[in-house]
């Protein structure tokens, strides 16, 4: 091959290459209608997110979850989730989202979530009329038991322990909320009441997985007293303000309030 | 003789160019819609607009959930998903669940119309 072929050659291997690429790329792609949910816009991969989150509430399968979710391996799911769950709360959509999002979360995370409890729990319809509508198998007779959310059994939680935290790191003072059951366990999803004077807020545990799924918190303002009360708790706890903490050139700062609270044993 | 060395490169490149573009670096698709996905994923998304709605029985809500998959009607999608469902083996529980919503997408009025998210 002399000199000229083999320009030639590389010529069109060029032209070639770049009919190909463009062909591939632009004119015929692989299909458009093959994705996963990891290439979702932002809004439908949140949507997808929480529908993962309610259909674990419902079935209490968190393999199926973690299935789902599989495609979206770069991401840490479990803050995405918590963050979610922050999210729906202050957009004030329905409780059960985003105790379904702390809960899948603190699943991810590793932690022994509870089964699923019921604050959503809803009967479902009866399917009367699936004669008329569907073509379900004929072995009906003995449909798989459907987890029905149940109440969490046992009492209400009581408050354990009350405590002055003083943690200079932090940059507000925090009211510390950690919910366990009776076999000291975390237990996330559940809702933490604050009121004081002058307004009222709430929270859920299980919003910040990385610090553990019966974990949250609420800043706390130094002078105003509150009062903290689990909507599955017994009593309300009063009177709760800022603790007094001082640094190491003795500057007094305002310290966080840990409240304890578990469920007491059967 | 340079003419056919410059087809057969042209050939050569063609096969090149193919092969980068749809096998080693195909085209990445991003922020796509859930009606682009995978039959599978598309079918399990059903599967858990189905849960959600066996929690909340918010049809409206379901009904809005079921349009990002496509301009299908809502029952339709359903009644789709049965069907994979069934050749597939889900599960009973799935079954029954999809059933449930597709039954209450039957009583809509056909002339509902939802914009997707």
């Amino acid at each position: 091959m002399n000199r000229r072929e083999l320009i030639s050659l590389l010529l069109g291997l060029i032209l070639g290459a770049a009919a190909g690429v463009m062909y591939s790329w632009v004119i015929n792609p692989l299909s458009y209608n093959e994705t996963t949910p990891a290439s979702l816009r932002q809004v439908y991969r949140e949507e997808y997110f929480l529908l993962t989150a309610l259909s674990y509430a419902k079935t209490g399968e968190l393999p199926r979850a973690q299935e789902r979710l599989a495609t979206f391996a770069e991401m840490d799911i479990s803050s995405e989730l918590g963050r979610l769950a922050q999210l729906s709360l202050s957009e004030d959509q329905p409780v059960a989202e985003a105790r379904a999002l702390a809960q899948l979360a603190a699943a991810l995370s590793g932690f022994s979530a509870p089964v699923p409890t019921a604050v959503t729990a809803t009967p479902t319809s009866q399917p009367t009329e699936r004669a008329a509508l569907t073509p379900l198998p004929s072995s009906t007779t003995a449909p798989n038991a459907t987890r029905t959310p149940t109440a969490t059994p046992g009492a209400p939680f009581v408050l354990l322990s009350s405590d002055t935290i003083c943690r200079p790191d932090l940059m507000e003072p925090l009211l510390m909320v950690y919910v366990e059951d009776a076999f000291g366990d975390p237990v996330p999803g559940v809702e933490v009441r604050v009121l004081w004077d002058s307004g009222q807020d709430h929270f859920y545990t299980g919003l910040k997985p990385e610090l553990g799924p019966g974990y949250g918190d609420f800043a706390m303002t130094p002078g105003v007293v509150y009062q903290v009360e689990l909507v599955d708790g017994e009593y309300p706890v009063s009177s709760l303000e800022t603790g007094v903490c001082t640094d190491d050139l003795d500057q007094p700062y305002a310290g966080s309030i840990e409240l304890i609270f578990q469920q007491p044993s059967p | 003789m340079s003419k056919s060395r410059i087809l057969i490169g042209i050939l050569l490149g063609i096969a090149a160019g193919l092969l980068y573009g749809w096998i080693l670096h195909p085209v990445e698709l991003v922020d796509t819609t859930p009606d682009t996905l995978q039959e599978s994923y598309r079918m399990d998304y059903v599967v858990m607009v189905a849960d959600a709605y066996s929690l909340d029985q918010d049809l409206e809500q379901a009904v809005i959930r079921l349009a990002a998959l496509g301009p299908h009607p809502p029952d339709e999608q359903v009644i789709a998903a049965i069907n994979y469902g069934i050749e597939h083996d889900l599960s009973q529980v799935d079954l029954e669940s999809l059933n449930a919503l597709a039954v209450q997408l039957r009583s809509l009025p056909s002339s509902i119309e939802v914009q997707s998210p």
